[in-house]
């Protein structure tokens, strides 16, 4: 019972329902099974690891130079991308010529520096206790949700985009319309 | 094609049947007011589908008459004295925004009553959830005297549901005016599902997951008061029957739309049991929009791979019989 | 030359990043509910966008992508503090109003992704007059849906109460929103789709005489 009340609090606090961030990545993400596992996945990579650099930052950052948290998460994420590109390219060549694109999407999105940003302000609100363990869970729960709603907007995809959609509203459009109709319905549980 | 429309035509005219019905029980509860509401949500549907399908350049037919019943199952989920201009807003979001930007009838997503619904719920809540007592009558124009919550809001409040059984069938207690009347519902299930208008699957997984988890976990004190309130309360019953049983939106095969109802069922009752929220059913249902359209989609995956290991068959046979038949002749 | 200005106006029109390219739609959703957010998001916006790509713009061209893209997000991370220190001075309810959103517009991907797909492909002077229309696109869509959503949302333009029988709360919100700027893209596109096939029907008219 409880996993039900906890699924629905992921649900009201998804980055991309309540907040809309990401959205532009989310309709990359739905196009197909690979592309949902991959984005959701290097997402999810750049959510949590960044929180933990977040937190760093945050900490060692007087508040006085607040305006400079935007240019220290800029540089974090910069360092980021070129690191999965950089085991991306060790890897093998064929794994990063396939997967550098869901890197360079994922990367400097809203999802990603938003997530930073709710976290720290999160942090702000509850004090000192917001440890840690706080920013790293807040980022991997951001990356769940990224995955979730993905999985939601994957689910009716095809739809979306079929034939039967008025051609004024296939595609984005009506992706937009069936999003804000699900997040209508999950702000109605608040 | 024909047999489809024809079949899809017969749908609607039972499910219009049921739902006249139980608008007549609304009548004799709520008087003139609630006829007139429902006639401005139809009739607005019916404006909205015709102007929506004109830009789209699709023809006019009888059949998007469909809409109609979405629009009515609507108007019952209103309090009878619902603001006029309120319900035809919500009448033609459902319409536009949740049926025909997607396509319209050939390419259902979500229920658009449920859709409309949700949209009054989120942005005129109090209008939404205040009721007038039955047989309190009130003019088209007037405002109503007196406003209460409605018996749904009592039992989740309280798990106590001092409504005699007779009234209960008869649905003479404060709620929605078409959603309360538990006789007219049950046999409305029970010949739409005879008829195979509604998913009998979905219906049943709905019924079994709201009553498993109400007796394992009860509402009230008693285990019979938490079952029996838990299907009559919060429009469960109703949205069974009309949104969660709908065959455009449950899946086909009867065990998938089982579990599609069952789990509908489950958490709307969670949802009611822990944080008190009224008729979370048609909530629940229209987040499980994804999880119908996930079963649709595996429900087409098996179709398709049905046919053509079918068609792999028959194209072996094709190749044995020639065979055969020269070596007949050759005999 | 038709084809020039036709090129330099796309951004406000036909090639609107937001109604088009489906870009920087966050801010759009959660802060557009009222004009005078929309107003504090179109002078961050237009700021940050405009003074960022002109000094990418002077990024070699040679460096790899990933520099490239890394050092665009770091330029327009800096271009962003004067940007803030200015209206801390000068319109200072504008950070109260977007609060997160404002540093995010930092991070567009107009400046970051665009920049390399169109703008720099263009000459300087060409590109600094599209890149205008590109942020007017952005403005204008940001006021339309700013006017709209507070004015169906709260009944009033501006803050200034205005005569509104039934007011509609869920415009306000974040699903109101997604609807809302669902609705409008599609419109747009029709209206698009309609201009581009009586131009199409024109041309063929000039042809055939």
């Amino acid at each position: 019972m409880f996993l039900i009340n906890e699924l629905i609090a992921l649900l009201a606090a998804n980055l991309i329902l309540s907040q809309a961030l990401g959205t532009s990545t989310i309709f990359i993400a739905a196009g197909s099974r690979k592309n949902l596992v991959a984005t959701a996945g290097v997402i999810t990579i750049f959510t949590t690891v960044g929180a933990a650099a977040a937190y760093l930052i945050d900490s060692l950052m007087p508040s006085d130079i607040s305006d400079l948290r935007l240019l220290f998460y800029t540089l974090v994420v910069g360092a980021l991308y070129v690191l999965l590109l950089t085991v991306a390219f060790f890897v093998s060549g064929s794994f990063f010529e396939g997967f550098r694109k869901y890197i360079h999407v994922s990367a400097f999105n809203c999802a990603v520096m938003g997530t930073l940003f709710t976290i720290n302000t999160r942090a702000s609100e509850q004090g000192p206790s917001f440890g840690f363990g706080n920013y790293i869970a807040g980022g991997f729960e951001a990356g769940i949700g990224f995955i979730l709603a993905s999985l939601i907007l994957t689910a009716a995809y095809k739809k979306l985009n079929s034939s039967k959609v008025p051609a004024a509203f296939r595609g984005f459009p009506a992706m937009l319309v069936y999003l804000g109709i699900i997040s209508m319905a999950v702000y109605s549980l608040k | 094609m024909q047999k489809k429309a024809k079949k899809e035509r017969l749908i609607w005219l039972d499910i219009m049947i049921t739902l006249f019905t139980l608008e007549l029980m609304s009548y004799f509860y709520y008087g003139v007011r609630s006829v007139i509401l429902a006639c401005v949500c139809v009739g607005t549907a019916a404006f909205a589908e015709f102007v929506s399908l004109r830009l789209m350049k699709r023809k006019f037919t009888a059949d998007d008459l469909t809409g109609t019943s979405d629009a009515l199952i609507l108007a019952l989920m209103f309090p009878a004295v619902m603001d006029l201009d309120i319900a035809a807003i919500a009448t033609v979001f459902s319409i536009v925004a949740a049926k025909n930007v997607f396509g319209g009838r050939i390419n259902m997503i979500f229920s658009p009553a449920a859709a409309g619904y949700i949209f009054v719920l989120t942005s005129w809540s109090r209008k939404l959830l205040q009721y007038t007592e039955p047989h309190i009558k009130t003019g088209v124009f007037e405002e109503p005297a007196v406003l209460v919550n409605s018996a749904s809001h009592q039992f989740n409040m309280t798990g106590d549901l001092k409504i005699s059984n007779f009234e209960l069938l008869l649905g003479n207690f404060s709620g929605p005016s078409g959603s309360v009347s538990v006789l007219l519902l049950v046999v409305a299930a029970v010949v739409l599902m005879f008829r195979k208008s509604i998913s009998a699957g979905a219906f049943i997984g709905v019924i079994s997951g709201t009553g498993f988890f109400s007796v394992v976990t009860p509402m009230s004190a008693s285990r019979m008061e938490s079952l029996k309130g838990s299907l009559v309360m919060n429009m469960v019953l109703f949205a069974a029957v009309y949104i969660v049983s709908d065959v455009r939106i449950a899946p086909k095969r009867a065990y998938y739309a089982f579990f599609y109802g069952l789990f509908i069922g489950v958490i709307s009752y969670v949802l009611v049991l822990t944080g008190a929220k009224e008729n979370a059913v048609i909530i629940v249902s229209v987040l499980f929009t994804p999880v119908a359209l996930g079963f649709k989609n595996l429900e087409k995956r098996i179709d398709l791979a049905l046919e053509e290991s079918f068609s792999a068959e028959n194209n072996d046979t094709g190749k044995a019989v020639p065979l055969r038949e020269e070596a007949a002749a050759g005999e | 030359m038709n084809n020039r200005k036709k090129n330099l106006l796309d951004g406000v029109l036909g090639g609107n990043i937001v109604l088009s390219g489906l870009m920087v739609i966050s801010p759009v959703i959660i802060c557009g509910d009222n004009l005078k957010n929309a107003e504090a998001l179109i002078y961050a916006f237009s700021a940050i966008t405009f003074l960022s790509v002109l000094i990418c713009s002077f990024v070699p061209k040679k460096l790899p992508y990933a520099a490239k893209v890394i050092i665009y997000a770091i330029i327009s991370s800096l271009v962003y503090i004067p940007v803030k220190l200015a209206a801390q001075e000068f319109y200072p309810e504008s950070i109260a109003r977007i609060g997160m959103y404002y540093p995010l517009l930092a991070v567009n991907s107009l400046i970051v992704f665009q920049t390399e797909a169109k703008f720099f492909r263009m000459k300087r002077a060409e590109m600094a007059v599209s890149l205008i229309f590109y942020i007017l696109g952005f403005d204008l869509v940001m006021l339309l849906t700013g006017f709209l959503r507070e004015l169906f949302a709260y009944g009033t333009i501006n803050s200034k109460i205005v005569d509104v029988n039934t007011l509609i709360s869920g415009l306000s919100q974040p699903f109101g929103g997604f609807i809302f700027l669902g609705l409008m893209c599609g419109a747009y596109r029709a209206i698009r789709a309609a201009v581009s096939k009586k131009e199409a029907g024109r041309d063929t008219d000039v042809s055939d005489k």
